[in-house]
């Protein structure tokens, strides 16, 4: 069985921050607008 | 209850669904790296499977709903709908990065090469060009009624492409994996692995439905501020 363990860490460190930081963004600029 | 306090009220639920979604995600990840089975062939690098396929699943749902919403709004000429298309649009694109973020990750160890120029990889980042320019135009053009049409007519565009990006892995010679689950036979794939597939495939699938309820509410309550800002000058 290939040892690629690695490339699979990083697609899911990549998925998290993605998603992640997409639902951070969006909170963020929902505050923002509702405190205007 | 004020248009304000609507859209306050479907940025909230947005946050409710995207937390769910975010939980199922979370799932995914336990699911996926702890109980699912290493495949023999291609190693742990498989398990990319489970959120790339999802990935581009909501995606290309994202894009979809854009271009039909585009063709509601060019008849009906409502600006909510405008609005639903746009908020689609930038969902689709976060989820577009990562599809190609994660297919050449897969890519790498399986098939030697970060990227090929076939006729999936190719077809999907043009769409996913298409809708980064969608979103350019739409910060460029101030006049909302331009706005609205000119981005309409590239909406319907990236719908017409997706069925052919499904299509593409049976028209050409690709070296992209056909379908192992949307095709006319039965998934060709273990129960287990096929029950994380499906799941990643719900927690997607909701975080999408999460991210447009909030993007919507967003640009509903954007366009009630300026509303009032123009009324009170």
């Amino acid at each position: 069985m290939p040892s690629n363990a690695g490339f699979m860490i990083a697609a899911y460190v990549i998925v998290a921050i993605v998603v992640l930081g997409y639902a951070l963004s969006l909170a963020l600029r929902i505050r923002r607008e509702t405190k205007r | 209850m004020t248009q304000r306090d609507r859209a306050a009220g479907i940025a909230r639920w947005g946050g409710v669904v995207t937390g769910l979604g975010l939980l199922g995600l979370a799932w995914v990840y336990v699911r996926a790296l702890v109980y699912t089975p290493v495949e023999a062939t291609q190693g742990a690098a498989q398990k990319i499977f489970y959120v790339h396929v999802p990935a581009a699943w909501a995606a290309l749902l994202a894009v979809s709903v854009t271009g039909i919403l585009s063709i509601f709004y060019l008849w009906l000429k409502d600006r909510r709908i405008d609005l639903a298309a746009a908020a689609s649009a930038e969902v689709g694109v976060a989820f577009g990065l990562v599809m190609l973020t994660t297919g050449p990750i897969w890519g790498k160890p399986i098939w030697g090469t970060w990227w090929t120029w076939d006729a999936r990889l190719t077809s999907t980042l043009f769409l996913f060009l298409l809708f980064v320019g969608y979103l350019v135009l739409r910060g460029v053009l101030t006049d909302p009624g331009i706005r609205a049409r000119f981005s309409s007519v590239i909406g319907i565009l990236g719908l017409i492409l997706v069925p052919f990006i499904h299509l593409t892995v049976y028209l050409f010679r690709t070296l992209h994996p056909a379908p192992i689950v949307l095709k006319p036979s039965a998934p060709s794939l273990p129960n287990a692995m096929l029950v994380t597939l499906l799941t990643s495939v719900a927690a997607f699938s909701v975080l999408y439905l999460g991210f447009l309820m909030q993007r919507y509410a967003l640009a509903l309550l954007r366009e009630l501020r300026e509303e009032a800002l123009a009324s009170a000058q």
